[in-house]
């Protein structure tokens, strides 16, 4: 029958190439060694500079001193001028946060406990300013506002920054939701509780862990955002803005320390949130349910989600779409094709740098991200897995002008001297901030597949190589492609730390800047519109990608 | 020819917090179909995954023919494991499901179909080739995964509750045909269970298991029969438990024990004369061991030999209809309870509240040491 020990003779086994060469790179060594290689790539060239930053700081105490708060013409004015962007930074962030957790709540239960007609849509929209590159968002948000007679300062770079974080909160929340039953929510009602009791009591402690992670996403996306905000800052200096300034103008002690304050403090807001915040609960135990009841009445929920959706409308969805409808205002073609400073030479160049720079960062982020995300979940190395997976999220977590310095100090003339600001060191800088945006989504599906697959491959003959190759790629082929999406949409987007080291190179969204400050709209609203298209189309792609599983 | 051997296996995890499997030795021989059987927790499924290479051993040694394959990975140990959950690739169609493993073997492609399709017509699913695993419920999958299993040509068949994921009726079907495939193949067979009814039913060895330790093993006759422990006595079938202790021994390995608080006094064996006057035991005797009688029943015109036969007075307290039998449930003049399920010649006549006489053959009767704890004893996990 199926015994093999009989049909020895006549079955000749023949190994194909691909699974000799699994078989020979299966062995532990080639394990090891790569998992060796990951973990010096992630600590040089992800951590390194980061740390590096202190040291220089610590190195260069008489210097800055001397620059900042001893300075022969202007005392210590650059020391104020730094609190001074701090406290204007931290304000804005705030105010932003509990602006979006406000909307969010509705919004998250409108797109994910309501069925209607284009919600889908309507969800695409309201991941769109993820996407879509900062300054382009900033630039239409001037313009809007501008209708109104808002013009630049805190007020407009509150509005901005309530856009672009938005979408962090809700897809935080969004997750959550969706992966808490309804059943839960059916109970309390049959037990009773009215729609907001049942909201307060048993939605929203399911929701803590969402709002959370959602709010330290968008507090430190507003902490360290610089496309924007240059954009509709006017006078008004926020602490990332303040480092490009330095930068500019070469004052590298005064950027050094200002950069070294903002890692530190967004690095200590990382580590606090994730370490207590978890225990925390939400401060209202008692339980109103007359008062409730009240609240939950049918008129009162539809003033409510009409509100919501009128807000979300002007708030954020119109300003971030609003500059497509300018696309036909102003001399285009004049100032674009045939000006004398070819502008569309520019706009081309700039736009292939960034592809090639985002291919680039998902390609080297895809080496080094798949086998690292694969160290945190597989390994068992107990508190140093812990450790790694909480320093992961540090390049998110920091101000990208401040990480943009900190490489600029790693890896430039003043550190290592292997770079020259310029191509190599942005595509460094794009590196370091999107690798955990890489490796994240790819952690979350690891986690939720099933181990045991790649178990009854291996009793099956298959070796690691082989088991990863056949089983576990394809199982997770969407968490990596999200992965690549996340990635290159980031580096499509950034600003601040490409300004920081870009040399003369440019890339699209600091283009839009320039031309913004040089006030050729015009063209600035064409670059603008054409990123807008290409991030609205990556997102549906990203959608269409991770909507089988929850990355 | 596979002939698995574990010597002092222990298993830990969590660096030593986790005791899985505590010290176990055990042999398989070829062509056997051994059951592990343990309540939920006790090391079963961790045994056989050390088996499979799965797991290392923390320490001891897992010998395959008389080999230590402490460096073999389960790649190549050429084992056929069916997993609880089927672990079946959804990604795969059927056939390419079945055709992973001698792909992974490589074989030629003539031979690979040729197996492939014998294994999916043995477990009857070979029209299914080309459809995606998603076509199929709990029954089909598991036929897949035994197909999956079988068609690499291993000789050891390793299978974690192979039938734990379908229905009571339909696993007692399949349970028959898993044997019967096991045999036709001449295959070594290791399964792990919580079902004692199942193991009773198809093994040739049982292998009992209880917070990582081995209990008993043996036939599922002997295991039935003699059970060394009260665990095992309750583990396996349905079991009468009384307290009570010596009150004399006799000649002949007999000896005559006093249920406690004034009940029954009984006499049964002293199995190697163990136990000594006054000594505190428990005595177990099964459900369908305990004879019932009419309170005027005339033994003397009897068919039968009552002579071994122990006989008490019991207090019929209700009655239950349960299928094939009828289940008794009986009170001593002590408060003691106990129960019988015999489809006998008398029963119809016994109402709730009527004085009945039990009796129980001394050979059915097993005496253990009274343990500390007795409920601990009797809680199946």
């Amino acid at each position: 029958m199926l015994r093999k020990s009989k049909v020895d003779q006549e079955a000749k086994t023949n190994l194909s190439f691909a699974l000799k060469f699994d078989r020979f790179f299966s062995k532990p060594v080639y394990r090891k060694s790569l998992d060796t290689i990951t973990i010096i790539f992630f600590l040089l060239v992800i951590i390194g500079p980061i740390i590096n930053i202190f040291s220089t700081i610590f190195f260069n105490v008489p210097s800055i001193y001397h620059d900042v708060f001893a300075d022969e013409l202007i005392g210590d004015l650059q020391w104020i001028n730094i609190l001074k962007s701090l406290g204007v930074s931290f304000s804005v962030a705030t105010i932003a946060v509990i602006f979006d957790i406000i909307i969010a709540f509705p919004v998250s239960i409108i797109l994910t406990r309501y069925h209607f007609r284009g919600k889908n849509i309507l969800d695409a929209l309201v991941d769109l300013p993820m996407a879509v590159p900062t300054s382009a968002l900033g630039f239409s948000v001037l313009l809007f506002w501008g209708i109104f007679g808002i013009n630049p300062g805190m007020p407009l770079i509150i509005l901005g920054h309530i856009i672009f974080t938005f979408p962090y909160i809700v897809r935080n929340m969004k997750i959550v939701l969706e992966k808490s039953d309804t059943l839960y929510e059916d109970a309390a009602r049959t037990l009773g509780a009215s729609g907001i009791t049942v909201f307060r009591t048993i939605t929203l402690p399911l929701m803590k862990e969402g709002v959370i992670a959602g709010s330290i996403l968008a507090f430190t996306r507003s902490l360290g955002e610089t496309g924007a905000t240059i954009i509709i800052s006017g006078l008004v200096e926020t602490a990332p803005i303040m480092i490009v300034g330095f930068r500019r103008q070469l004052q590298l002690p005064a950027a050094s320390l200002l950069a070294g304050i903002l890692i530190a403090i967004s690095i200590l807001l990382l580590f606090s949130i994730k370490f207590f915040a978890r225990g925390g609960h939400f401060p209202i135990k008692g339980v109103l349910p007359n008062f409730e009841r009240l609240l939950s009445n049918k008129y009162l929920r539809y003033i409510r989600d009409g509100l919501t959706v009128i807000i979300l409308g002007v708030v954020i969805l119109i300003p971030s779409l609003f500059i497509i409808s300018q696309i036909t205002e102003g001399n285009l073609v004049e100032e674009l094709f045939l000006g004398r400073d070819y502008k569309w030479a520019y706009l081309y160049t700039s736009f292939i740098s960034s592809v090639e720079i985002g291919v680039l960062a998902v390609c080297i982020n895809l080496i080094f991200g798949i086998p690292f995300a694969f160290i945190i979940t597989k390994r068992k190395w107990g508190k140093f897995i812990t450790f790694l997976d909480t320093i992961l999220d540090i390049p998110i977590a920091i101000p990208s002008a401040a990480l943009g310095f900190a490489i600029f100090l790693f890896w430039g003339p003043a550190g290592i001297g292997l770079f020259q600001p310029g191509f190599l060191m942005i595509l460094f800088v794009h590196v370091t901030f999107s690798f955990p945006y890489m490796v994240r989504p790819i952690i979350g599906v690891l986690e939720s597949s099933n181990e045991g697959v790649e178990e009854a491959a291996r009793t099956l003959g298959a070796s690691n190589l082989t088991v990863f190759r056949r089983i576990t790629l394809p199982n997770i082929k969407q968490g990596i492609i999200a992965g690549c999406i996340m990635v290159f949409t980031r580096s499509l987007g950034e600003t601040g730390a490409t300004i920081v080291v870009m040399g003369s190179i440019r890339t699209i969204p600091v283009l839009i800047v320039d031309w913004v400050e040089a006030n050729a709209y015009p063209s600035a609203i064409f670059a603008s519109t054409i990123v807008i298209i290409f991030s609205a189309f990556l997102i549906f792609t990203l959608r269409a990608v991770t909507k089988k599983r929850g990355v | 020819m596979p002939e698995i051997e574990l010597i002092n296996v222990t298993k830990t995890f969590n660096e030593g917090k986790v005791l899985a499997v505590d010290n176990i030795s055990l042999k398989i021989e070829d062509g056997d179909y051994v059951f592990l059987l343990g309540p939920t927790g006790c090391g079963k499924t961790t045994t056989l995954r050390m088996i499979a290479g799965l797991e290392m051993p923390t320490k001891g040694k897992v010998l395959i023919n008389g080999k230590n394959v402490e460096a073999i990975p389960p790649e190549d140990r050429d084992m056929g494991f069916i997993f609880q959950h089927f672990e079946i690739f959804n990604h795969l169609t059927v056939w390419e499901n079945v055709t992973f493993g001698l792909e992974m073997r490589g074989f030629e492609d003539d031979y690979i179909i040729q197996q492939a399709e014998k294994a999916l017509k043995t477990v009857g699913i070979l029209e299914y080739a080309d459809e995606y695993p998603s076509v199929f419920a709990n029954p089909g999958l598991q036929k897949l995964a035994i197909a999956r299993a079988i068609a690499t040509g291993a000789n050891t068949l390793i299978m974690d509750e192979p039938l734990g994921s379908l229905d009571p009726k339909v696993s007692k079907v399949f349970r028959h045909e898993l044997r019967n495939l096991v045999k036709d193949l001449g295959l070594t067979a290791v399964h792990v269970t919580h079902n004692q009814e199942q193991a009773m039913a198809i093994a040739d060895k049982i292998i009992i298991m209880r917070n990582g330790k081995i209990l008993q093993m043996g036939t599922p006759y002997a295991l039935y029969e003699n059970p060394n422990s009260i665990f095992v006595a309750n583990f396996l079938g349905e079991t009468n438990f009384l307290q009570g202790f010596v009150l004399r021994l006799l000649d002949h390995d007999l000896m005559e024990i006093w249920i406690r608080l004034g009940g029954p006094k009984i006499i049964c064996k002293n199995p190697g004369l163990k136990f000594n006057l006054d000594n505190n035991i428990v005595i177990a005797f099964r459900y369908e061991d305990v004879y019932l009688f009419p309170m005027d029943y005339d033994f003397k015109n009897s068919l039968y030999d009552w002579s071994e036969m122990e006989f008490f007075t019991v207090t019929l307290e209700s009655s239950r209809f349960i299928g094939e039998t009828k289940r008794f449930y009986l009170r001593l003049e002590n408060g003691d309870k106990f129960t019988s399920v015999k489809p006998g010649t008398f029963e119809e006549n016994f109402f709730s509240g009527n004085q009945i006489l039990v009796g129980v053959h001394q050979n059915d009767i097993h005496v253990f040491k009274a343990p500390s704890d007795l409920l601990y004893e009797l809680s199946l996990s």
